[in-house]
């Protein structure tokens, strides 16, 4: 893969956060276990690193604790370097302090630092989407269009929960309309529409430059939100140009999405095409191989390691460390790390955080359209 | 500062009777256990007991090895002071030489040693498969005053004339040492395990380098002379899981001593003492809708689509629909396709299993081994291997080997 020096990257690991409060009441969108054995940063990062980005701020806002715990110093993804790396960025804890909202303003909290980096391009990403992205695709794309800005999007409708009415005065879902030449015409924020849409990903590529003059000018204008406050007003004079991604993704606005891209990765084609472009990295816990004891019986199941499965378990994705007991009944579920299913147990459609114990004999069910969420460490 | 301890490694075996597992890497770089190489379970103990200095003696085929102990981040041993550190042989301005022997191959890594100025210096072996606490090693090693200690085994007396054994009084002091003795005074095996004090080690291994009659090993030659010297030595009894997996069938038996760990005491379900080793890097395992697995370990990467039983796979291994595995050590990256049956066996690394081909097929009148299959070894369609076969080259479709 041709190396590409010339971008760093800064990942908003909050975006989102309040799509899917259960899992972010203690952590972030970012740190939100997936498939199995990795977070949902580790996609984006991993790209990253995979396309020679190797200087990479992360600038959290709330709830980082867990995120900071599993980025360390970066080691797991080749990021403990002497020259960029790996930089998070939490808020100033002071009294006076303001936490940031929107990419503008917490871009204008780190101007210092952008201002004496060395690469041309600067690449912005949330991570709520896992997929393996083509940055020096995305990159060579940007120079190509001689555009302003580029940002990224896929073609599909909008979702039910990004239309909702609770929506409104939330997260915003950005959607597209693109003239003949993937020009962006028009930007909407939280759209009605029907039909398939260009629907953003809010994955952007700028030069640094561009956007150092851009922050600074708008910041003192009072903007906050890239999107609402900078670019859909001044679309005639920024150049902000589309580009199409047909790989792979997994993207989470609630609980339904988060079950159900995990367990689309029970395909084998799936699953192969979301790690097609690159290896993805993540923090190591260095268990032992599951292991199948007699009596198990596991059927279209992803597992990492660690597992020790004594029941019966179907069409689950299953973290580090689960224990399945004896004559326990396993079905579409998501399964975090650590987690304890009692012998003789029975559940369906439910997804339990890290270390949830659901004691033997027990009966959980929830629905495929409203899966039951079982908290951190709760015992049912 | 000194560091009170450093940990010298011999893992320069070339593991012959192994075959061919180790054409291509010496025996402590063999896979085992599903996710491990052999060197794992020495180097973990050394992180878990508290060891941070860590010397790799390597000699036969060391590249696998040196490129899987890199810089020894997944022990965390990637140290400022300290750390592991791999040691070949190498030039010197009055010649070159291999390791001769054991002994030699510490001797001629004296500077290394010193460069920490160590109170003591564990010698390690880099082909068992054990868990054990050096540092309550190191503490009977003190609280005896002992110059030198060994650890030993009990074993059954019927077989006690296959190995080194250490005669011990009560106070566990080495009174004599008897190498593959006819008449077996002791039933204490030496596991090739010591602790030195760095002062006496270094005595010897120079006077013993002096003697041009010597083979230079710790068993022939410096035990020997440190009991004829009256030197303080004393017996620390382990006895916890141990293996040395020196051939096929002990590879394999271990390999499935690890899927029943509540009678075979080798538990690698232990927070308390990991083992660590580098990752593959792969996706969760994946177990399909066809599929059956039964008592079985599986990591990393594997598509499991047939049927698994009472087996061990490797990393990345892949079971296509309609495929039988029963018994078997399946090693990295093997692919086993459609409708072979793959029984009693080791499958090296990145092999290929053809559709329908058998492996281990018992033949009349012989006994039933353990067949094994090389690394990168194709086997063709329809072929048969039989249970004692060791296969180095592909096979065509079709081909009978016995």
């Amino acid at each position: 893969m041709v190396r590409n020096k010339s971008a760093l990257g800064i990942i908003f690991p909050n975006n989102y956060d309040s799509l899917v409060p259960e899992l972010t009441s203690i952590r972030s969108m970012a740190s939100i276990p997936f498939a199995s054995r990795y977070r949902l940063i580790d996609f984006v990062l991993s790209s990253m690193v995979n396309a020679g980005i190797d200087n990479i701020s992360v600038l959290a806002q709330s709830n980082y604790r867990s995120l900071m715990d599993h980025l360390g110093a970066g080691r797991e993804w080749d990021l403990t370097r002497k020259n960029g790396g790996l930089t998070i960025w939490p808020p100033f804890a002071e009294k006076s302090m303001v936490t940031y909202k929107g990419r503008i303003d917490s871009l204008a909290h780190i101007m210092f630092f952008l201002e004496k980096q060395k690469e041309q391009y600067v690449i912005l990403t949330d991570t709520n989407i896992a997929a393996t992205f083509d940055f020096n695709a995305f990159i060579d794309a940007h120079i190509a269009s001689g555009a302003d800005v580029t940002v990224a999007y896929t073609i599909e409708e909008i979702p039910a929960p990004a239309r909702a009415e609770k929506q409104m005065g939330r997260e915003m879902y950005f959607t597209y309309k693109l003239d003949e030449n993937s020009r962006v015409t028009k930007v909407s924020i939280n759209s009605q529409e029907d039909g398939l849409q260009n629907f953003g990903m809010n994955i952007y590529c700028i030069s640094r430059e561009y956007l150092i003059n851009m922050v600074k000018e708008e910041y003192v204008n009072g903007a906050v939100y890239l999107e609402r406050d900078v670019l859909m007003k001044n679309l005639d004079t920024i150049h902000v140009q589309g580009y199409k991604f047909d790989g792979y993704y997994g993207r989470i606005h609630d609980m339904k999405s988060y079950l159900d891209e995990n367990l689309r990765l029970l395909d084998d084609e799936n699953l192969n095409a979301l790690f097609a472009n690159c290896p993805v990295y993540t923090k190591l816990r260095d268990d032992n191989p599951t292991r199948y004891i007699t009596g198990a019986k596991a059927v279209n199941t992803m597992a990492a390691d660690g597992c020790v499965i004594e029941g019966t378990v179907e069409n689950c994705v299953l973290f580090r460390g689960v224990k399945i007991g004896k004559g326990a009944v396993v079905k579409n579920c998501v399964l975090m790390q650590d987690t304890v299913i009692g012998d003789g147990a029975s559940v369906e459609y439910i997804i339990t955080d890290k270390n949830a114990v659901i004691s033997d004999g027990k009966s959980v069910k929830g629905s495929d359209s409203y899966p039951f969420y079982i908290s951190k460490r709760h015992v049912i | 500062m000194g560091k009170e301890i450093v940990a010298m490694l011999l893992a320069g075996g070339q593991g012959s009777r192994l075959y061919a597992l180790t054409q291509k890497l010496a025996k402590p770089a063999v896979p085992f256990g599903g996710k491990y190489r052999i060197i794992d379970f020495p180097i973990s103990n050394c992180v878990n007991s508290g060891i941070d200095t860590v010397g790799v003696l390597t000699q036969y085929q060391p590249f696998v090895l040196n490129e899987y102990i890199g810089n020894g981040q997944p022990w965390d041993l990637d140290r400022l002071n300290g750390g592991i550190h791999v040691l070949p042989p190498y030039q010197k301005a009055d010649g070159s030489d291999w390791y001769k022997g054991t002994a030699n191959a510490i001797y001629q890594n004296i500077a290394f040693i010193e460069r920490y100025d160590p109170k003591y210096v564990i010698i390690l072996s880099g082909d068992q498969i054990c868990k054990q606490d050096y540092a309550d090693f190191l503490a009977f090693h003190k609280e005896k005053d002992a110059e030198f200690s060994v650890a030993v085994m009990e074993v059954p007396w019927d077989d006690a004339s296959r190995f080194g054994l250490m005669v011990a009084d009560e106070n566990d002091k080495i009174t004599e040492f008897q190498e593959k003795p006819k008449n077996p005074k002791s039933n204490l095996a030496s596991m090739g395990i010591y602790i030195f004090n760095w002062d006496i080690l270094k005595k010897y291994l120079e006077e013993d380098e002096a003697d041009p009659d010597s083979e230079n090993d710790f068993g022939n030659n410096i035990i020997p002379n440190l009991l004829k010297d009256n030197r303080r030595m004393y017996a620390y009894h382990f006895s916890g899981y141990w293996k040395d997996v020196g051939t096929i069938p002990s590879l394999w038996e271990a390999n499935m001593e690890i899927l029943d760990p509540e009678h075979s005491g080798i538990n690698l379900f232990d927070d308390d003492w990991k083992i660590y080793s580098r990752n593959a890097g792969m996706t969760g395992h994946k177990i399909g809708s066809g599929a059956v697995v039964e008592n079985s370990m599986i990591t990393d990467g594997c598509r499991i689509d047939g049927t698994v039983q009472h087996s061990v796979l490797y990393a990345g291994v892949k079971v296509a629909p309609g495929a039988i595995v029963k018994d078997a050590v399946i090693m990295g990256g093997s692919v086993i396709k459609s409708g072979a049956v793959v029984e009693h066996c080791i499958v090296a690394e990145n092999a290929v299993i053809g559709s329908n081909a058998k492996v281990g097929v018992q033949k009349d009148g012989e006994s039933f081994g353990v067949a094994t299959i090389g690394p990168g070894v194709y086997v063709g369609d329809d072929a048969v291997i039989g249970s004692n076969a060791m296969v180095r080259e592909n096979v065509k479709d079709g081909e009978v080997q016995w």
